[in-house]
């Protein structure tokens, strides 16, 4: 039996790799050996050593696309892994902590948040949003929208009901150029706006008529100019935002003004000539739809993600439902990551569910990742990596994920791999306030909706009737 | 020896019975005083909601946002709000007082909702007419239906119904054309039926043994229960018959619910006992269950095919059990108590004073004497 005095200098042999060109080792030390009982931080100055950094760079380490959260030997343990052979570990910039950065304040609850950056997709080759340039858009449950600036400014407000603006409130708000926007209400309608930064001023140009119940989420495509809306009605719409393009208005879902009563709750649209119809509406879902994404590398593709547990896969061009994934809780929200075949779905029943929705997977959920406490109703893919993504909760927080961070599941529903979030950002004005734990149901403090920029970070926004910015220090993934 | 706990038949382990609610995921807040009444609505986005304050509101269901309201009484609590079964169109029906109010909610609607709801709730005024025209003197009618006047009806509200006394039960027929209230001081006009599209108001019982607590449509046969202090009795709507007397053995009933199948139904009382009754067994419960401190308010089925039912008391909890009925005569439903939710506070001695199930998932909502909703998933 090896006494504990030789256990504590055991030693194994690793081989560092890592898939970042700026971070290669300049020349390749082959195999070292270390101590097992080293633990990141050990391994982090050492590979800070080899790279003869100016300033410590914290790095984390991946062994078998585990990152090592224990010593070395604890590792091999658990992992059943012989400490004679030779490991690959694979080393990354550590995610650092997001923090805050600023709030943006509203009157009235958020439901939606978009940014436009320099790496929007809604910005073309051609176009440049320069640093310090960039804008978010905020949708609120007043009906309007706003366009900020990176100083706290409001500089255009979406129209009022009786200027062809919203008569409910919004619930998704996106670009779909640095000229162009579209939002969705629960007024059943999505409209499409110009924004002119000369004079700083939204034109509403297209009212899209089709749903029958609020339209809860939107994903804009722009080079192909498409949207793809998801309703209460149970149905996605697929619409054009080139008016020449787009089928006429259903006549009977397009308000008209007959008596003084109707007018209140219903405003006549303010210009005649700007009424359109979804191009086709895809039917299906047994429930409430609250998610439509386009998929990353094929726009001609749409997922779907519903109360009815169910995510669809739909050919655009056809229209037809290619396939659907059953799941074991209603599904609150949809991203794709980016980079890989994976779908994150929120759940309502308080975790995220990672699928793989190409036809030849043959596991339903690759992946639940836990730890909120009330529903995930946000997800937005970290821009970055295809490991990333953050996710917003009605528990009023949003959490950072790394899918590489996990654990086997022994013994919980649905078993598979179990992640844990990286980060937890809470809502800063818990802070203010001299709390840490956010109270019963969120209350107060539930958040809607997350984006993640590459430029501007991470930014949500809630019933706090706040926009939240959070960044990771520069240093995060130059 | 042998332990006779061990000869029982061993109870499904709760775990193994998911999906239930747990949690509390939404609170409600505005309402002035307590929530006495709430409903989701068919297509299960929407949450009406009435209370002490005299009003009415409509919430988004997940993120607790107030999107409508409107005030139905000054002096008096809007006591009962209970949506029309059917998502074709949108029609709410809330009692303050003696007054039912049938609003068409138009904020949420879209024009075609409007126009449906408008027309279903506007189709009885020509057939009120008609009969008046027939001889039949106002003195006898049971109840006034009229339009509420300009500053509701632009709100929504279209329709005012006003019985002789103060309602507290509004039930709806699965169809959504007949509605039956419960004015328990109302005596002899205590259980009335109403016809919306001829906007007519019926009193099938002269004579009730004891005050009137609760009534329900059988879910697809046409048998009408009413449930008094003691007892509650199944009619015949067609022979106008009585069919059978259940003796659930409380002391005061304060609610009851018919299962889907219609065979089996929940009861809970004041005295602090929840009751399960196999129509095929017996008039006595099949199954008694004690588990609350103070008085059960409010009991009702999933009725949107998941095997739950919960009960609302004044200690301010709301329980959830299992309760799977099978379709053998000889076999006796399961019934498994899964979890206590707590959050209410208590006040005024009043606790948790409505509950409702979302239509098809494994969702609730409660109304607290402590002026909020609360949504558990
Ligand atoms: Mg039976």
């Amino acid at each position: 039996m090896a006494s504990t005095e030789e256990t504590k200098t055991a030693q194994v042999r690793i081989q560092l790799t890592t898939r970042y060109p700026d971070i290669e080792l300049p020349d390749d030390p082959g195999p070292l050996l270390v101590s097992t009982g080293f633990r990141r931080y050990a391994l982090s100055t050492l590979v800070n050593n080899l790279l003869q950094t100016e300033r410590p760079v914290p790095f984390e380490f991946l062994i078998n696309g585990q990152f090592l959260r224990t010593s070395i030997d604890e590792f091999l343990t658990a992992n059943g892994i012989s400490a004679e052979t030779t490991l690959t570990v694979e080393y990354v910039r550590a995610l650092i902590p997001p923090l805050h950065v600023s709030s943006y304040e509203h009157d009235d609850w958020i439901s939606s948040v978009d940014v436009l950056s320099g790496s929007s997709p809604a910005v073309r080759e051609a176009e440049e949003v320069s640093s310090g340039q960039e804008r978010i858009l905020s949708g609120g449950y007043d009906g309007l929208f706003r366009m900020w600036n990176m100083s706290n400014e409001v500089i255009a407000t979406s129209n009022a009901p009786d200027e062809g603006g919203h008569t409910l409130a919004i619930k998704s708000v996106k670009f779909i150029s640095p000229q162009k926007i579209a939002s969705s209400s629960m007024d059943r309608t999505i409209r499409v706006w110009d924004y002119s930064e000369e004079s700083a001023t939204l034109t509403p140009t297209l009212e899209l008529y089709g749903h029958k119940s609020s339209v809860d989420s939107i994903a804009v495509h722009s080079q192909s100019s498409r949207i793809l809306s998801s309703s209460s009605d149970r149905s996605v719409g697929l619409w054009t935002t080139k008016k020449s393009e787009a089928p006429s208005a259903p006549e009977n879902l397009i308000p008209k003004a007959r008596n003084k009563r109707r007018k209140l709750s219903h405003p006549t649209p303010s210009k005649t000539g700007t009424q359109r119809g979804p191009l086709s509406l895809l039917t299906g879902h047994t429930d409430v739809v609250s998610s439509a994404i386009f998929s990353p590398t094929d726009h001609t593709v749409g997922y779907s993600a519903s109360w009815d547990h169910t995510i669809r896969t739909w050919d655009l061009t056809t229209s037809a439902c290619v396939d659907t994934r059953t799941t074991a809780h209603p599904l609150l929200s949809l991203a794709a990551m980016n980079g890989a075949n994976l779908l994150a779905a929120g759940t309502s029943a308080r975790h995220i569910t990672m699928i793989d929705p190409r036809a030849s997977a043959t596991t339903i959920a690759a992946m639940t990742l836990r730890g909120h406490t009330n529903g995930v109703v946000s997800l937005a893919a970290d821009p970055d990596s295809p490991y990333g993504l953050v996710s917003g909760s009605h528990d009023g927080t949003c959490r950072v994920w790394d899918i590489r961070s996990v654990r086997p599941g022994v013994g919980e529903v649905g078993g598979g791999q179990v992640g844990e979030s990286v980060y937890v950002i809470p809502r800063e004005i818990l802070k203010e306030k001299g709390k840490s734990k956010a109270p019963v149901g969120g209350e107060g403090l539930k958040v809607f909706g997350v984006c993640w920029d590459k430029h501007v970070g991470i930014v949500s926004v809630g019933e706090d009737k706040r926009v939240q910015v959070n960044k990771a220090g520069d240093i995060i993934r130059t | 020896d042998i332990d006779p706990e061990s000869l029982l038949p061993k109870l499904p382990d709760p775990d193994e019975l998911r999906p239930f609610p747990t949690t509390c995921a939404t609170i409600f807040r505005g309402h002035e005083g307590r929530v006495r009444s709430l409903s989701i609505d068919p297509t299960g986005k929407w949450l009406a909601s009435g209370g002490d304050d005299g009003t009415v509101r409509i919430w988004e269901l997940l993120s607790g946002k107030q999107i409508w309201s409107v005030k139905v009484a000054s002096d008096e609590p809007a006591n009962v709000v209970r949506w029309r079964p059917n998502a074709e169109a949108y029609i709410l029906a809330a009692a303050a007082g003696e007054d039912i109010y049938f609003i068409s909610p138009i904020s949420i609607l879209s024009p075609e909702e409007e126009e449906k709801s408008r027309a279903i709730l506007d189709v009885g005024w020509g057939y009120a007419a008609s009969s008046e025209t027939n001889g039949q003197s106002k003195k006898e009618t049971p109840a006034k239906w009229a339009r509420p006047g300009a500053r509701l009806e632009d709100q929504g509200a279209l329709v005012r119904v006003t019985v002789r006394s103060t309602i507290k039960v509004i039930t709806w027929h699965r169809r959504g054309d007949y509605l039956s209230t419960v004015s328990p001081q109302g005596q002899s006009s205590a259980v009335a039926i109403h016809t919306l599209s001829k906007h007519l108001t019926q009193l099938p019982f002269r004579r009730l043994k004891g005050l009137a607590q609760s009534a329900q449509f059988h879910p697809s046969k046409p048998v009408f229960f009413v449930a008094t202090q003691r007892a509650i009795r199944s009619y015949d709507l067609q022979k106008q018959q009585l069919v059978k007397i259940l003796q659930p053995g409380a002391r005061w009933i304060s609610s009851f619910d018919v299962h889907a199948g219609g065979d089996n139904i929940i009861v809970g009382s004041y005295d602090r006992r929840l009751l399960w009754h196999d129509l095929d067994l017996s008039t006595r419960p099949y199954k008694t269950l004690r588990y609350h401190k103070k008085a059960i308010r409010q009991v009702q089925f999933h009725h949107g095919g998941l095997p739950l039912f919960a009960d609302a008391s004044d200690d301010g909890s709301v329980q959830i059990f299992h309760g799977k009925v099978v379709g053998d005569l000889m076999e006796n439903a399961t019934i498994v108590p899964l979890k206590v939710l707590k959050g209410h506070t208590v006040k005024s001695e009043l606790g948790v004073l409505d509950i409702d199930w979302h239509p098809r998932q494994p969702w609730l909502v409660s109304a607290g004497a402590d002026g909020t909703c609360r949504l558990w998933n």
